[in-house]
């Protein structure tokens, strides 16, 4: 079972604490996360199904956003953050 | 002339939406607590059909476009049904190309403009986004469809974006036909549908591209906003990448007024339903994208007499002030009040037609949109 954090942006649309959730691979993860709560739909991912360009997700605090995505396998993992980047202005 | 009522002035800026509330003398005006804080606002409009309702065009970098309403003026808002986010799993694509055999799937890059159907429509609303989508709601936005004959375009593949995008900002609907509406984007010019939105006729005659080797191409343009005249439907005011532009004839052709100002650029146009054969356009210094005589400054063009007014003098409100697409608007009062957002916040404002402006004392994060409601 993996520990999920969102970043604190997030908790408006999903879980205001530490969310448990058993997923093989991000995209998984986030299948079972948009189910629990509707409102994560298309924030983290866009309608293709990607991660959006200043969404970051951590994976045991390895950044794997922009290497292999929400196809990143999760076994063996602990923890996840997903987190907004550095951007704006 | 209407003394009574409340109007409300619709701003949405870069960082966030404002509603800003003043008498039908439209002297005082108080600005209300920002909503959407942090967030692009391209749009924000209210539905005069539905008193109370507002929607939002809400564009956040970090977490995608969203459609926000209120139904109290402002007050409070709540995300509604964004267009290809389907309530149920599948992840519909954003746009395939016409190509079925390569599809490419893009999501909705931005929100850029919502248009409340006509009043014998109580529940339709349009939606223009990028990239180069149109969508119907038939509901008040609990659902969205795209508009497949515009989306799917056979000639999309050969369509450019503009430098904001691939945006379809303009949409203009025809009060004596529920059949008849127009669209505009960048930079591909704008098109009329004569059926409802089966097909649509790309209506740029005259318009020039002077981006292009073809300058006056069938499309290509980059227009920037289009407005109706208040009382003839089968006329409208262009601001166009390449010039000031009316047509009388639903645009079927365009003749180019601006040439008498010089540098025509701009992106703004406004027309006041009290003012038929008027329109107001801020004239840009084209490489600058800023007023270019060194102050603030709108030109009134008279379509009966077919000549320019300037309004404001050099003394009035010196500086360099650049307005986008949507920074300009007229009410519906009688005289016109008009009111026009800069990209570096201030919002000005004339309640008798452009005879006298003040600046609203408040300094607004870069403003996108202007529009206005009531007096309710």
């Amino acid at each position: 079972m993996l520990d999920v954090h969102l970043d604190s942006w997030l908790r408006e649309f999903g879980p205001r604490g530490k969310e448990k959730v058993d997923a093989d691979s991000v995209g998984h993860l986030l299948d079972v996360l948009e189910t629990r709560y509707p409102g994560l739909r298309f924030k983290i991912r866009d309608e293709t199904g990607q991660l959006r360009r200043y969404v970051r997700v951590f994976v045991d605090g390895e950044d794997v956003s922009a290497t292999t995505g929400v196809t990143t396998p999760l076994a063996g993992a602990r923890t996840i953050d997903i987190l907004h980047s550095i951007a704006g202005g | 002339m209407v003394s009574r009522g409340r109007m409300r002035i619709l701003v949405g800026t870069r960082k966030g939406t404002y509603v800003v509330e003043g008498d039908a003398k439209r002297k005082v005006w108080r600005v209300g607590p920002v909503a959407h804080a942090g967030n692009e606002v391209y749009h924000v409009v209210a539905d005069p059909r539905h008193p109370g309702d507002l929607y939002a065009a809400v564009n956040s970098a970090f977490w995608g476009p969203t459609v926000q309403r209120s139904r109290n003026w402002g007050k409070s808002w709540k995300e509604i049904a964004t267009p290809l986010t389907p309530a149920e799993k599948d992840r519909k694509p954003a746009f395939n190309d016409s190509d079925p055999t390569t599809p490419v799937k893009r999501a909705v890059n931005n929100l850029w403009r919502i248009e409340p159907g006509l009043p014998s429509e109580s529940n339709t609303l349009y939606l223009g986004a990028d990239p180069h989508l149109l969508f119907r709601s038939g509901d008040l936005g609990s659902s969205w469809e795209p508009v497949d004959s515009l989306n799917n375009h056979p000639a999309k593949k050969d369509w450019a974006p503009g430098a904001g995008g691939a945006c379809l900002h303009t949409i203009l609907l025809d009060p004596r036909d529920s059949r008849r509406l127009y669209v505009g984007l960048s930079a591909v010019g704008t098109f009329r549908s004569d059926d409802g939105g089966q097909s649509w006729k790309p209506t740029n005659k005259g318009v020039e591209a002077p981006f292009l080797p073809d300058k006056y191409p069938e499309t290509g343009q980059c227009v920037h906003h289009v407005v109706a005249d208040a009382a003839d439907p089968d006329t409208f005011y262009r601001q166009d990448h390449g010039g000031m532009y009316v047509s009388h004839d639903r645009m079927e052709k365009w003749t180019r007024i601006g040439k008498p100002l010089g540098d025509d650029f701009g992106f703004g146009v406004a027309s006041p339903p009290s003012a038929p054969g008027k329109a107001y356009f801020v004239r840009l210094d084209g490489p600058a994208r800023v007023t270019g005589e060194g102050h603030f400054q709108v030109h009134e063009w008279n379509d009966k007499t077919r000549k320019w007014r300037k309004l404001l003098a050099a003394k009035d409100f010196p500086g360099h002030f650049g307005v986008q697409r949507e920074g300009i608007a007229a009410d519906s009062l009688d005289p016109a009040g008009i009111y026009v957002g800069t990209t570096t916040g201030q919002l000005f404002v004339s309640p008798d037609a452009g005879k006298t402006w003040r600046l609203i004392p408040f300094q607004f994060p870069g403003i996108h949109s202007v529009s206005v409601a009531g007096p309710t």
